[in-house]
């Protein structure tokens, strides 16, 4: 029997990045476990989620990297943004604090990433609308005037979570196959699995159960 | 071909399988962990009620006892009006049966324990999720202090655990004692419950119980199927401690004396529970029914009746209105009743069994021969018997009936009645099963199949169509005299849910032991040289692979050698040990 094939083409790295308590890890289960979690503990470190998306006919694994937002973990900073192709810049709309700290994560963003890096501005709690303490325009016009995508989304209902995600990825296929993205470079971010391997690479072995992907 | 056959294995999974969250916060309770008060109680009960009967409120829950256990309201409402016999059929004195009534959502998932419980138990043992089952006692007697003038209180074990002769037996033990002398016994009782060990399959337990020891074998899935364990009792005459009361068996019916009414009929009622059809039990108590429905869906044994069953079901229950709708066709549900408002509700229902009073089977026993159509039902004094317009697709084995008639005339002890039928049953499920599970067997992918470099081999999927051409040479027909259409009934059995149980349970079973082969592949495979000159994200994904792997192994679902996770715990640090220092500490942090 011949090596089967991979049950996806590409690997993204991403990374979620933003304030504490703006939801990134609740985001991130959302989208790999359509739940809310109610009472998320505040991540230590880094946390690992993957979930594999199509784009134009092509399975995609996403290795989604989420972090504590917590000032004292810059000190691995580094090696987190690596290599990462798309980034998620998450801002909280009912606490205008969060959305000012933007600018400094853009230049952390911008620094440590490579250019072709797609960064998504999200626009957390938007199901908190009595709250809001950014309005959308605004945040849309600082989305716009520094090259970001941009969505409001809310990580408890699931409002756009999904588009976020697979938005990211289509933008970074998008670079792929218009060749401003090199795959070639070592820090793209992104991994090509070829589709016929010569039985020397590591395929996708997820057990196809829940359980067997125990949380 | 083989190319193909993965990429549509593949097209099968479910949506979202392939995702995967790693979170410190959902780390399961280690096996190691300390035991709490109540925890070793929870491995066996989940609570025991006291429904009394108010002069104002009617059934009213009294009392729920450990006090930190929450039932729905919906839960205590059915709780409390299934705990009361439903009819005024008079029970006087003590009655004992048992009910099953739907959880309400948002339970907690299953714990470490239970996925140990699970691998090694027989299906049909499993704890049920869905359901809780209800072990009743009812008192009712004249009180002359109660403003009624009668005494009527129940006592109930509620659990997910179908142990059925272990709870009665156990009812039968704590209730009258807390009738008589109130709730010190129950916490008493509860107390013993706490020190019981965990039911370990195959093992035989010792429980203590009120003063005495209530001993019992807890049936394990590799028991040989033919031969129950025969239990030896040993004297302990030099013991200061009393002998303990050997119950014969955890959850087995007396399937012979439930049938004993309806025998002539015990072929095609198997056939009926094998495809799950709706049948409905009339009774003229709440214990004939309980027991009959049990009996029914334990014929197909070792196979799991996965369809709904109700051992009593009143008009109260809150699937009430959902199982006797007449706007669509009977649900595939096996009630048991006793009111006789259902025998006008439910005569439309396609299958009838109803038991007359235990005094009437013998003088009742010629009519009993044919099935009857059940337009004759309307009336509530209708005769016992089966009310079908159902034809068996097998014929009849008249040997079976010829045997056991032979043994009531000669008074034959029930124990060996029932040994003789069940025996006869477990054939019949035997030769309809085997050429299934052979047939499972030849979908296997072949262990050289299994590579580390590729995903798990699956099995391929069922093609009942493939299946019944192997009927034909190597079907049923070779270890059962029986004749009749077999395909037929393996066509009806395709589309009842007894055959998505069984489906799913082998697919799991078979796809775990394909992961726990990978398992070992894996760690034969020479990790540290494929990652050599690999990028980061590649190393990242396969380091989070193995973790998922471990998890997979360390959840207890397959056995998995200790020396094999050694192993790969050796890989998993090799690989990260040659990872960059900052990534190292991001890989060790989370």
């Amino acid at each position: 029997m011949a090596a089967g094939p991979y049950n996806y083409s590409y690997i993204f790295k991403y990374i979620i990045i933003g304030d504490m308590g703006v939801g990134k890890s609740c985001l991130l289960h959302q989208f790999t476990e359509k739940k809310f979690m109610a009472d998320c503990p505040h991540t230590i470190g880094v946390e690992f989620g993957t979930r594999i998306i199509e784009v134009s006919g092509q399975k995609i694994k996403l290795q989604i990297w989420d972090t504590a937002g917590q000032e004292r973990f810059r000190a691995v900073t580094r090696s987190y943004y690596r290599g990462a192709a798309g980034a998620l810049m998450v801002y909280d709309i009912t606490r205008r604090s969060t959305y000012n700290h933007l600018s400094s994560w853009l230049t952390d963003a911008r620094n440590l990433t490579n250019p072709n890096t797609v960064i998504f501005l999200i626009g957390n709690k938007c199901d908190l609308e009595a709250q809001r303490d950014v309005t959308y325009e605004e945040a849309k016009q600082f989305a716009d005037e520094n090259g970001l995508l941009f969505l409001e989304a809310s990580a408890k209902t699931g409002e756009n979570v999904e588009e976020a995600f697979l938005d990211t990825a289509r933008k970074i296929y998008q670079n792929i196959q218009d060749g401003s993205l090199d795959l070639n470079a070592a820090e793209s971010g992104v991994q090509h699995k070829p589709s016929s391997p010569r039985g020397t690479q590591l395929s996708n072995d997820q057990p196809a159960n829940k359980e067997g992907c125990a949380c | 071909m083989a190319v193909n056959m993965a990429a549509s294995g593949e097209d099968q999974r479910p949506r979202g399988s392939e995702s995967s969250f790693s979170s410190h916060g959902h780390s399961s309770r280690l096996p190691n962990s300390p035991t709490l008060p109540w925890d070793k109680f929870s491995n066996w009960l989940h609570c025991i009620c006291v429904v009394t009967f108010d002069l104002e409120l009617g059934q009213a829950m009294e009392l729920i006892y450990p006090g930190h256990i929450k039932l729905s309201e919906k839960e205590k409402m059915n709780i409390c009006y299934l705990s009361f016999p439903d009819s005024n059929s008079g029970c006087m004195g003590d009655t004992q049966f048992c009910f099953r009534i739907r959880q309400s959502p948002g339970r907690k998932a299953p714990s470490h324990t239970d996925t140990q419980w699970e691998r090694d138990a027989p299906v049909y043992l499993h704890r049920d999720h869905a359901h809780y089952y209800g072990y009743v006692y009812f008192r009712q007697v004249k009180d002359k202090s109660s403003r009624r003038g009668y005494f009527q209180k129940s006592l109930v074990l509620v659990t997910r655990l179908p142990f059925n002769n272990l709870f009665n037996f156990l009812t039968e033990i704590v209730a009258p004692e807390y009738f008589d002398n109130g709730e010190p016994c129950l916490e008493a009782a509860c107390h013993d419950i706490d020190q019981w060990p965990s039911p370990q399959p195959g093992e035989t337990l010792s429980l203590p119980m009120m003063g005495m020891v209530i001993q019992v074998r807890i049936p394990s899935k590799q028991d040989k199927l033919a031969t129950t364990p025969v239990q030896v009792i040993h004297q302990q005459s030099t013991s200061p401690i009393p002998a303990p009361y050997v119950l014969p068996s955890l959850h087995e019916a007396d399937i012979f004396k439930c049938l004993h009414p309806v025998l002539p009929h015990v072929q095609m009622l198997w056939e009926l529970v094998l495809t799950t059809e709706p049948i409905i039990v009339m009774a003229p108590s709440p214990t004939v029914c309980s027991e009959t429905v049990l009996a029914l869906t334990s014929m197909i044994s070792p196979l799991n009746f996965c369809s709904d069953f109700r051992p009593y079901f009143t008009i109260h229950d809150s699937e009430f209105k959902e199982y006797t709708t007449k706007t669509q066709a009977a649900p595939p549900v096996v009630l048991g009743v006793t009111n006789p408002f259902f025998a006008k509700t439910l005569q439309h229902w396609p299958h009838i069994i109803r038991i007359g009073e235990m005094g009437n089977i013998v003088s009742g026993g010629r009519q009993m021969l044919k099935t009857k159509k059940s337009s004759s039902l309307k009336t509530i004094d209708a005769k016992p018997g089966v009310y079908t317009t159902y034809k068996p697709f097998l014929n009849k084995d008249k040997n079976i009936l010829k045997r056991l008639q032979k043994g009531i005339a000669s008074r034959r002890p029930n124990e060996v009645q029932t040994a003789m039928l069940k025996r006869y049953l477990l054939e019949l499920t035997q030769s309809f099963m085997i050429p299934l599970e052979r047939y499972v067997t030849s979908l296997m992918p072949l262990q050289r199949n299994v590579s580390p470099w590729k995903q798990a081999p699956r099995l391929k999927p069922f093609e009942p169509e493939e299946f019944l051409k192997t009927v034909e040479h190597s079907g049923p027909q070779l270890t059962s005299g029986l004749r009749g259409d077999w395909e037929g009934l393996y066509r009806r059995f395709f589309r009842s849910s007894n055959f998505e149980g069984w489906l799913r349970a082998r697919q799991q079973e078979v796809d775990d032991k394909l992961q726990a082969l990978h398992l070992e592949a894996l760690c034969d495979a020479d990790l540290s040289l494929w990652i050599q000159g690999r990028p980061e994200v590649e190393v990242v994904d396969l380091v989070l692979k193995l973790r998922e792997k471990m998890r997979f192994a360390a959840s207890n679902k397959v056995c998995v050698k200790d020396e094999v996770l050694h192993r790969l715990t050796l890989h998993l640090d090799g690989i990260i040990r040659a990872l960059p220092e900052d990534l190292r500490t991001i890989l060790k942090s989370s």
